[in-house]
């Protein structure tokens, strides 16, 4: 799997690409620790190129997800491929995140107040 | 929130226990977003209680035993403890016949989840196994043509009412598909089983040490049967004469007296142990000590709980040619030999290909760790409060 990070503003992002299984993991999760540690709450994680996820991959999105929720922050996801959409599906995880078709709706959504 | 969990736990010693526990022992820590656990459990045996630890950082629990195996009634005693908690969210930690090997008390308690949203609180289920994928005779509810008809029958009736439940929760992707088809529910989710264990920085594999020990763990007597495996065996011990053979476990409910059938059945084969009801701190000598783990499954009703514990504990393990299992082994990336099942051969020379082989037998044990520690159930309890809070929401 490729990853490539970059930061627009306030928000961490990450573009994936590839397998994104149990052995992918460690880079995510250590992205998305040192995001946190910099103060970056809001997070966003690009799937554009994702072909497969499995469900530890899910489950680091998921503590991510809680990690920035606990500190007023969020993380969004955008550009789900369709078999990695239907595993959110099946999980119904869809339905905890906030996910985007594009990149630039959910930066819009981030600089949005509630 | 508030939850009420209706659930067997240890010390009571029905099916789903150990996962009762795990669930409970990490729910516990989500204080942020649990405010108090009520455990609505199993009657015990006289002179045995419920108990838990107390801790500030803990979330408050308590034990609250109003239903018992195979009784009539628990529909009326259930519901009325759940109106007496007034909890915000009813979770069901059940499979078939978690309420009774008798028709209709297991029927009847699969009818709870459906009166308990009746009564307007919100309720999932975690199904483990589902109706349409059980061998019902080798799950010791066969009988007649007719009979397993009509159970078929009342098991379609009763999935039905299973999923007037908020949510309903599994653990294969396969069961999400025969659901959502067959019986055009739209609320149920796959989630993943979760490892019981904690997982260490390093994959703690090794061969261990003293003669080959072969391990079998779990309830048995209906879809689980330990014949093939001892005959198995006795094969094995003429190669390997000091090999060690561990029937951990005690007898289904369903069919009290199988293991002491088979003890007296094989006193002439030597080196088996019944150990009979392994305890939690006995859990990890067991599985520490075992060279391969075995499944001397007929048939299966669900996603294995012993394989994932088997994984957390890195061991290699010796599966049938099931669907279920197999087909669990592959997505979620576990590792094993297989066998055919019911056949002695087949699974002394898939017990051999582990015990002979240290360097297959370690790639299958870091593999299973590996697979079994990718969502510890600390993160899978996480997912079930995204869900929670979500209904709650609505």
């Amino acid at each position: 799997m490729e990853m490539t990070a970059k930061i627009s503003g306030s928000v961490a992002i990450a573009t994936l690409k590839g397998r994104f299984d149990a052995h992918e993991v460690p880079a995510v999760a250590a992205w998305l620790q040192s995001s946190q540690q910099s103060g970056l709450v809001h997070i966003l994680v690009n799937l554009e190129g994702v072909n497969f996820i499995d469900s530890t991959a899910l489950s680091s999105l998921v503590s991510g997800l809680k990690h920035c929720r606990e500190k007023g922050g969020d993380l969004y996801l955008c550009r789900l491929t369709q078999p990695v959409r239907v595993i959110f599906e099946l999980t119904r995880l869809d339905n905890a995140f906030t996910i985007f078709p594009v990149e630039m709706d959910a930066l819009v959504a981030f600089s949005t107040p509630c | 929130m508030r939850i009420d969990i209706i659930t067997t736990y240890p010390p009571g010693k029905g099916s789903l226990n150990e996962y009762g526990f795990h669930f409970v022992r990490f729910l516990r820590t989500k204080t942020e977003n649990v405010s108090e656990i009520i455990l609505l459990v199993d009657e015990l045996p006289e002179g045995e209680h419920y108990a838990f630890e107390e801790a500030p950082n803990l979330v408050p629990i308590s034990a609250r035993p109003c239903w018992k195996f195979n009784a009539p009634n628990n529909i009326f005693r259930i519901l009325k403890a759940v109106r007496a908690t007034k909890p915000d969210i009813v979770l069901f930690n059940i499979q078939f016949a978690s309420f009774g090997s008798s028709k209709i008390p297991a029927t009847l308690g699969l009818l709870i989840p459906w009166l308990v949203k009746l009564s307007g609180v919100k309720t999932t289920v975690l199904l483990h196994n589902i109706m349409d994928t059980i061998n019902l005779d080798q799950a010791g509810f066969g009988g007649s043509r007719i009979m397993v008809g009509l159970i078929r029958f009342f098991g379609y009736v009763v999935t039905h009412f299973i999923l007037a439940a908020d949510l309903v929760a599994v653990t294969i992707p396969k069961y999400v598909e025969i659901l959502e088809k067959k019986y055009h529910a739209h609320n149920v989710f796959l989630a993943p089983h979760g490892s019981f264990s904690e997982p260490d920085a390093d994959i703690p594999v090794s061969v261990p040490s003293g003669p080959p020990n072969i391990l079998t763990f779990g309830k048995f007597g209906t879809y689980k049967k330990v014949e093939v495996l001892v005959e198995a065996f006795e094969l094995i011990l003429q190669s390997h004469p000091t090999a060690r053979l561990v029937i951990a476990g005690t007898d289904n409910p369903n069919v009290e007296g199988y293991l002491a059938g088979v003890r007296e059945k094989y006193r002439h084969v030597p080196n088996i142990e019944f150990t009979g009801y392994v305890s939690e701190e006995q859990v990890p000598v067991i599985f520490g000590a075992a060279w391969a783990v075995v499944f001397p499954y007929t048939s299966t009703t669900g996603s294995s709980g012993v394989l994932h514990q088997a994984g957390g504990f890195g061991r290699a393990v010796v599966l049938p040619r099931l669907g279920d299992l197999e087909q669990l082994v592959i997505e979620e990336g576990y590792d094993g030999e297989f066998f055919e099942p019911e056949d002695a051969h087949s699974l002394k020379d898939a017990i051999i290909r582990v015990i002979d082989f240290p360097e297959r037998m370690l790639e299958i044990s870091s593999r299973n760790y590996l697979a079994a520690n990718g969502v510890p159930i600390t993160e899978v309890v996480d997912w079930y409060l995204f869900h929670f809070e979500n209904l709650l929401s609505k």
